[in-house]
Order: structure tokens, then C-alpha cells, then sequence
């Protein structure tokens, strides 16, 4: 009961922060002149706002997929935070736990650096993604007879963020100081500020259906949490639901990537936060990530369009923004997840 | 007519031989202690039997099937496992881990229905712990526990319950009190392998013994026929003398005990 009314204002919030991203900008539009163009552009109903051309312009083909992208990157960050965190039963976990965003940022820059084309980089930055994920399952499968598993693939990951790391500098060490380095570094940084339509709708399905996928998963990764020998015995299938959750993890982050550049902190402080709402029941919890992400990102990617003349790379935000917010979480953390 | 059986099982850890070669059979509703010193065996036998395990020759036999041939959750719905002690990392409630026996049941991305929610409540009803279903896992003692892994079981509806020591770390009092649970759940038709330390438990729940030691059966038969005062002494390596008491039931005396006579 008191988690559907915590839900239902989380969803309000969500709602209400897209509404006022979608008005704010440097053109700023009046609330009611936005629910008036959205009205009768969406429903049919009433009449068309003064100037409405540029407004939809603005609404529809500017702010609007940005919004949708801001969206669905910040719940696939949280989400895939949140179930590492279940998996590898710590609550210090982030996403890039396996070297995911290590590798995809590499793949990123070398992208930049030998491809003109836009495409180029995504496929780069989404190959590598899984290249590096992949090397630290080898490397976890290496030594992984018996034993505890877990711990074998937090090292593997240790590993091969530590391999794309250095292959990163290498790239920036080599690239082109005066037209490829700012565009690598400018990336790393992270930012919406390349998204249009087109690339929403790409990434769009993969995106929605993997964050629903995890967020419904939370019941299979409680009874991992008990070990593998409980789990199994209680007739959970933990190997495929391990690599299941691996895979869907993985992919949302190269996707987030591939859409916006590096976002750190994101898939760290969101779960913490949602645990103090709701506890760590992870069929709850997973959940309550992938709403309460997709809100903070809003929140903060309109503060970085809006607050200076310039605008702010949403990574430099997030972890300004992060860091004091995960200091007050390592309290909780100190109790470990109760 | 096989209900739940091990045939010439044989497993080893890296090279290093555990089970010899065990014969192991389980009646339907009998209570099957599984005895004998530390690092004999027994927990390896009883993942065998889980199917946790994978022997290096020989097979287990679940209802006149290689229990290799069930899917894991078909297994799941025949034999469950209550372990000694259970680590818990997120601050479940103890109904929490009661409906998780009823996740075989849940299909993928299903939300739990109100259909497993009442047979986990009736599974802790049924031991008396409903009482706790609101509690924090973590927080309950020993014995609580221990009966709420059981109704994980219950709930489970598997009817074959392999338990691992289920009373070490228990006081006297819970001690007794599982004995008798375990005792009235196999006369409702419950079916038990477990393992102890204590011959005397064995006793208290009759039903039939095995002995291991050193990867093999050292004896087995009927509790009350199978452990004398000869096998303690042998399995344990131990100094004592099985004496009936008034009554005729057989308790342990070590030889440093002062007896009057």
C-alpha cells in the first residue's frame, strides 16, 4: 500500500518534470501554451496555440526526443546498476562493474578517430561494450571451477576496465590534438545534445524492453542472493538467469553509451536512494530504479540546458550532483543492505 | 521400485576421492540419518542427492527416474533443501523467504500470486510461525529460522526434505522442538534425508541410519538395530558405552563420566 502511493508519485514526478523540461529551454514556453499545443496536437482537442509551427518545432523535434532519450538512458543506468548490485550482492556496484562502459568509451574514441560518420562511433562504442564484458567473463571463466564465481567476475571486470582504460589513452595519446581530442574528450563527458528523432526510434525498443525485462527480474535475483546452491535447489535455473541478467545489463549500457557518452554516478546513488524508499526487496526495488533514474536524469539533463548560457556535460553534472548525494548513502551502506 | 536412491556413487573433489562407491535407499515417508565424522561426506552425498552435484560414476534415482533427467524445476517440485544455515544479504521478511519456495510455481515476470502468498502463510501457520511472517529474516533466532526454511519447504510442496544438520547451532529446547517437528511432518506422509551429529538424535526419530566413514557405508540398517555402542565407538573414534535406560531407551555414556556402579 504505502509502495503504490510511493509509485504513484514517483510516476507524477516523472510526468511533471518532462512537462517542465519540455517548456524550458532557451525559448521559454508558458505551461499553459504547451499544454495547449499538446492537447490539440495529441488529442485533437481545441485550438492550435499562437506561432505554432515554431512551437512544435521546438517541442516536438527538439526537446521532445531528447526528453525520451534522457528517459530511457537514465532508467537502463539505474536499473542495470541496481540488479549488479542484487547480483554481486554489494552495494557498491555500479554498471560498469564488468568493464562495460570501459570498453565502450574506448570503442567510442577510436570510433571518433577513424570514422567521419556518426554511425561509425555507435557501432564502435556498442562492439566494444560487449568485447570488454566478454574478457572479463573469460577471464572469470579462466579460473571459474567450483568456487565462488562472484568474486571471480568482479576481478575479471577489474581487469578488463583496467585494459580499456589504458587502450583509452592510447587513443587520446595518438588522435588528433586539434579536431579529435575535444570530440573524444567533449564525449567522455557525456551529453544529449547529438539526439534527434532518428536516433531515439533506434534505440528506443532495445532500450524500453531490456529496462522492463531487469525491472521484472528482481524475484529471480532474491533467490540468487541466498547462493547458488539454494537457489537452484528452490528450482531457479541460476546460471541462465545470471547470464540472462549479464547480457540485458550489458546491452543497456553500451546503449547508453552509444546514445549520450559516459554518464557516471547514475547506476551507483539511483538504487541507493531507492532502497531507502522502499527497502531492498529486489521485486520492489528494481522497479522503483528504472522510475526514479529516469526522473533524476530528467531533472538534472534540464538543469544542464537551462541553468547557464552554456551547457553543462551531463556526466560533470551527475557526479557534481552524485558524490555528496552517495555520501549520505555510505551511511546506509555502513549497515549493509537492511 | 525405486523411491529415492543412490547406486555405487562415486565422487571426488580435484583427484581426491570422496564417495566410494554408496548405496544409499529411501523409503517414502521414512526419516533417513545420515551419521559419521566430520569431513566424510555426508554434505557431498546430500548435494548428490540435490542433484547439486554431479557424481563421477554411478546415479541417483529419483521415483524410478535418473534424477538427471528432471529439469531443475521438476526436481524442485519433488525434493527440497533445507539448509544449515542460511546467509540472507537483504533485509528480507520471513515471508519473503517462505514465498520464495513457491517460485518453481511463478512463471517469468509473473507478480507473486495471492495463490502462493496463501500457501506460503499456511506453510508457516502449519509450524506455528505465522506470527513472524512480518519480521526481518536477520532478526530471528536460531531456531526461527530454522522453521522458517522448513516452511519454505512446505511451501515448496515438494515432499522429499534433505536437510543438512538441521539442529546444529540450536539451543537444547529448539533442538527438541525440530526433532518432533520432523517427526510429525514424515507420519503426514514427509520424507527425510539428513544429517547429524548426534547418534542420539538419530535414535529419537528412529527411522534408518547410515553410517559413513572415509567415503564408504559402514553400516546401515534400522536406527535402533544399527547404531551399538560398537559403530559409535568406531565412527567416532570415541570411548563410550550405549546403555538402556529404565524405560529401554538407549542413551550415550562416555567412559569419563562417573556412573553409579
Amino acid at each position: 500500500m504505502k509502495n503504490s502511493i510511493l509509485f504513484g508519485l514517483i510516476l507524477f514526478l516523472l510526468g511533471g518534470s518532462m512537462l517542465v523540461s519540455l517548456a524550458l529551454g532557451r525559448y521559454e514556453i508558458h505551461l499553459d501554451t504547451l499544454w495547449q499545443l499538446l492537447v490539440w496536437k495529441l488529442l485533437g482537442i481545441g485550438s492550435a496555440p499562437h506561432d505554432v509551427a515554431m512551437l512544435s518545432n521546438i517541442v516536438f523535434d527538439i526537446r521532445l526526443p531528447r526528453i525520451l532519450a534522457v528517459v530511457l538512458v537514465g532508467a537502463a543506468l539505474s536499473v542495470s546498476g541496481g540488479t549488479f548490485q542484487a547480483m554481486f550482492v554489494n552495494p557498491l556496484v555500479s554498471p560498469g562493474i564488468l568493464g562495460v562502459l570501459a570498453g565502450a568509451s574506448f570503442g567510442a574514441a577510436l570510433g571518433i578517430m577513424v570514422c567521419e560518420e556518426w554511425i561509425g562511433v555507435q557501432f564502435f562504442a556498442f562492439l566494444f561494450g560487449f568485447v570488454a564484458v566478454i574478457l572479463a567473463l573469460g577471464v572469470a571463466k579462466i579460473y571459474g571451477s567450483g568456487g565462488s564465481k562472484m568474486i571471480l567476475l568482479v576481478l575479471g571486470g577489474v581487469v578488463s576496465s583496467a585494459l580499456f582504460s589504458a587502450l583509452l589513452s592510447v587513443v587520446k595519446f595518438v588522435a588528433d590534438p586539434y579536431n579529435k581530442l575535444p570530440a573524444i574528450v567533449y564525449w567522455l563527458m557525456g551529453s544529449f545534445s547529438a539526439v534527434d528523432m532518428k536516433m531515439v526510434t533506434q534505440v528506443a525498443l532495445p532500450l524500453a524492453l531490456s529496462t522492463l525485462i531487469l525491472s521484472l527480474m528482481g524475484k529471480y535475483l532474491n533467490v540468487l542472493s541466498l547462493g547458488d546452491d539454494e537457489a537452484k535447489a528452490l528450482g531457479v535455473r541460476v546460471a541462465w538467469v545470471r547470464n540472462s541478467a549479464i547480457l540485458l545489463a550489458t546491452l543497456l549500457s553500451t546503449l547508453t553509451v552509444v546514445v549520450a557518452g559516459m554518464i557516471g554516478w547514475v547506476g551507483l546513488i539511483i538504487p541507493h536512494i531507492a532502497r531507502f524508499l522502499v527497502g531492498a526487496n529486489n521485486r520492489v526495488l528494481l522497479p522503483m530504479c528504472t522510475l526514479l533514474g529516469a526522473t533524476f536524469l530528467v531533472i538534472v539533463d534540464t538543469l544542464c540546458r537551462t541553468s547557464l548560457s552554456i551547457e553543462i556535460p551531463i556526466g560533470i553534472a551527475t557526479s557534481l550532483i552524485g558524490i555528496p548525494i552517495f555520501v549520505l548513502a555510505l551511511r546506509n551502506a555502513k549497515k549493509g543492505f537492511a | 521400485m525405486s523411491f529415492y536412491s543412490a547406486n555405487n556413487l562415486h565422487f571426488s573433489y580435484n583427484d581426491k576421492a570422496i564417495l566410494k562407491g554408496i548405496d544409499l535407499h529411501i523409503a517414502q515417508g521414512s526419516i533417513v540419518s545420515l551419521l559419521g565424522p566430520n569431513g566424510t561426506g555426508k554434505s557431498t552425498l546430500m548435494k548428490l542427492f540435490l542433484g547439486l552435484l554431479k557424481p563421477r560414476s554411478g546415479e541417483v534415482i529419483l521415483k524410478n527416474k535418473r534424477l538427471e533427467s528432471y529439469s531443475v524445476k521438476e526436481r524442485a517440485l519433488h525434493v527440497s533443501y533445507v539448509p544449515q544455515s542460511t546467509h540472507v544479504a537483504f533485509a528480507f521478511c520471513a515471508l519473503d523467504i517462505v514465498l520464495m519456495g513457491r517460485i518453481a510455481f511463478e512463471s517469468w515476470f509473473q507478480k507473486a500470486r495471492l495463490l502462493d502468498i496463501q500457501k506460503a502463510r499456511e506453510a508457516m501457520e502449519r509450524l506455528g510461525i505465522l506470527h513472524l511472517e512480518k519480521r526481518t529474516f536477520q532478526t530471528l533466532s536460531g531456531g526461527e529460522k530454522q522453521l522458517v526454511l522448513i516452511a519454505r519447504s512446505l511451501a515448496q510442496g515438494a515432499k522429499i526434505l534433505v536437510m543438512d544438520e538441521p539442529v546444529s547451532g540450536l539451543d537444547y529446547g529448539n533442538q527438541l522442538r525440530l526433532l518432533e517437528t520432523i517427526l510429525s511432518l514424515s507420519k503426514e506422509g514427509y520424507t527425510f534425508l539428513k544429517s547429524t551429529h548426534f547418534p542420539e538424535h538419530a535414535l529419537m526419530l528412529g527411522g534408518y541410519t547410515y553410517a559413513l566413514k572415509e567415503g564408504y557405508v559402514l553400516a546401515h540398517g534400522l536406527t535402533c538395530k544399527t547404531i551399538t555402542q560398537e559403530l559409535i565407538n568406531e565412527l567416532y573414534n570415541t570411548d563410550i558405552v550405549l546403555k538402556e535406560t529404565v524405560c529401554g531407551y538407549p542413551v550415550c555414556i562416555p567412559k569419563f563420566v562417573k556412573t553409579k556402579q
